[in-house]
């Protein structure tokens, strides 16, 4: 599916999160699809630019990558210097697809950093193709998600909770509606430490009535 | 416990294990190690075969529509990869980091079909939540053992795998969190098990 058809009507300058099965190809120049990709040659020779070093600190990467070849990179470390590269080529679109995985949850919260910096800084349109909604929930304008063919639906980012499919359910919400199933009325948590204090107050109210 | 494998220093033992590694662990040496050794591996790199898959293999894992689809995406080519294997005489699966790229329910299906036809289960990922699909756990950090051992021991070892650059899996950090505010009196590692403690 060509992605730039998707976003040819929304705004730029935000995150975008994009679910669906399909497979995402582009042919326009402003748009950069992140994969690991094995390049040929050493990444000095891949990424030819003066700025080489200074990208390869922007996705976590040392020095010591420049005379690396692809064969000697993991995926994780394939996906870092692609989008090293396409922070290089500087497009208007970095598209992710499902970059996330490989990453450790210290390196995932870095690059949700990462792609706030580049929508505020320097105006570029992150888009975010994934499975995981909690890789997404707290950064994203919206949520699309596509088939084969067309943009089945777009979700805002307060209701994704209520549109998620039960294909990639995150465990939190399927744990609160466990605790629905019981007559136990909750709100809707996307974060541990705020469910942890619901549950505590709602143990405290319970013990409080049963004396 | 019984040794199945070894490779290198690193001991595979007959349990249903799940490796749990940093980003720059390259997993290829692995591979072709299971490979050598007969075992099925899986990992996410596109093929151009053939897939050889039953009726009732399609019926079973609720995904009939992927036997005449045309255009299939590389999720598709994915389970396809996968759903063929299953009637293989190997008795060992190895995936390299794929399960975190399928929805749920399949994974779910996927690890309880393999598990009641006797199969063993090693599962490569950065994953934490797929921890959980397993009984043992081993934690690498490029190519060296950081921690082995039964999945419950070792995710109690907050510090090393936060240490790391992992979180913990949410069941396991919630209980934390009311173990310490003294609602529960232990860690539990499965969702309606901890909802039916709470409130019976």
């Amino acid at each position: 599916m060509e992605v730039a058809n998707i976003f040819e009507t929304k705004e730029k300058g935000y995150i975008y999160g994009l679910m669906g099965n399909i497979n995402l190809t582009t042919n326009n120049n402003h748009y950069n699809i992140i994969t690991p990709y094995k390049f040929s040659g050493t990444t000095k020779e891949y990424l030819n630019s003066s700025k080489d070093s200074s990208s390869l600190k922007m996705v976590m990467l040392n020095d010591s990558y420049l005379t690396k070849t692809s064969r000697e990179c993991s995926i994780s470390e394939l996906k870092k210097i692609n989008l090293a590269k396409a922070l290089i080529e500087n497009k208007d679109y970095i598209v992710l697809n499902y970059f996330e995985k490989e990453l450790t949850y210290q390196e995932k919260k870095y690059f949700e950093r990462l792609w706030k910096k580049l929508v505020n800084n320097f105006h570029k349109t992150i888009i975010i193709f994934t499975n995981d909604l909690t890789s997404i929930w707290n950064i994203t304008k919206e949520l699309i998600i596509v088939d084969k063919y067309k943009v089945i639906n777009t979700i805002p980012k307060d209701k994704y909770i209520e549109f998620i499919d039960n294909l990639n359910k995150p465990e939190i919400i399927k744990f609160i509606e466990l605790i629905k199933k019981k007559g136990i009325e909750i709100e809707s948590y996307k974060e541990v430490n705020e469910l942890l204090k619901a549950i505590y107050r709602i143990k405290e109210h319970d013990h409080e009535i049963s004396n | 416990m019984k040794e199945l494998f070894k490779l290198n220093d690193k001991i595979i033992y007959d349990v249903d294990t799940t490796i749990l590694y940093t980003s720059t662990f390259k997993f290829t040496d692995d591979a072709i190690y299971f490979i050598n050794h007969k075992g099925n591996v899986i990992t996410k790199e596109r093929t151009t075969i053939s897939y050889d898959i039953s009726d009732d293999i399609f019926e079973l894992f609720n995904e009939s529509e992927l036997k005449n689809k045309q255009d299939l995406s590389e999720f598709d080519e994915l389970k396809l990869k996968i759903l063929s294997t299953l009637k293989s005489n190997s008795n060992i699966y190895i995936f390299f980091n794929v399960l975190t790229y399928l929805d749920k329910p399949f994974k779910e299906k996927l690890i309880n079909y393999l598990k009641a036809n006797n199969k063993r289960i090693i599962n490569y990922t950065t994953e934490i939540e797929e921890t959980l699909l397993l009984d043992y756990l081993v934690v690498l950090q490029d190519n060296t053992i950081i921690m082995e051992g039964k999945k419950e021991l070792v995710l109690q070892e907050e510090k090393i795998l936060k240490k790391l650059g992992f979180n913990l899996p949410f069941i396991v950090e919630l209980s934390n969190g009311l173990k310490l505010y003294k609602v529960i009196d232990k860690v539990y590692f499965n969702n309606e098990e901890l909802v039916g403690e709470l409130w019976k």
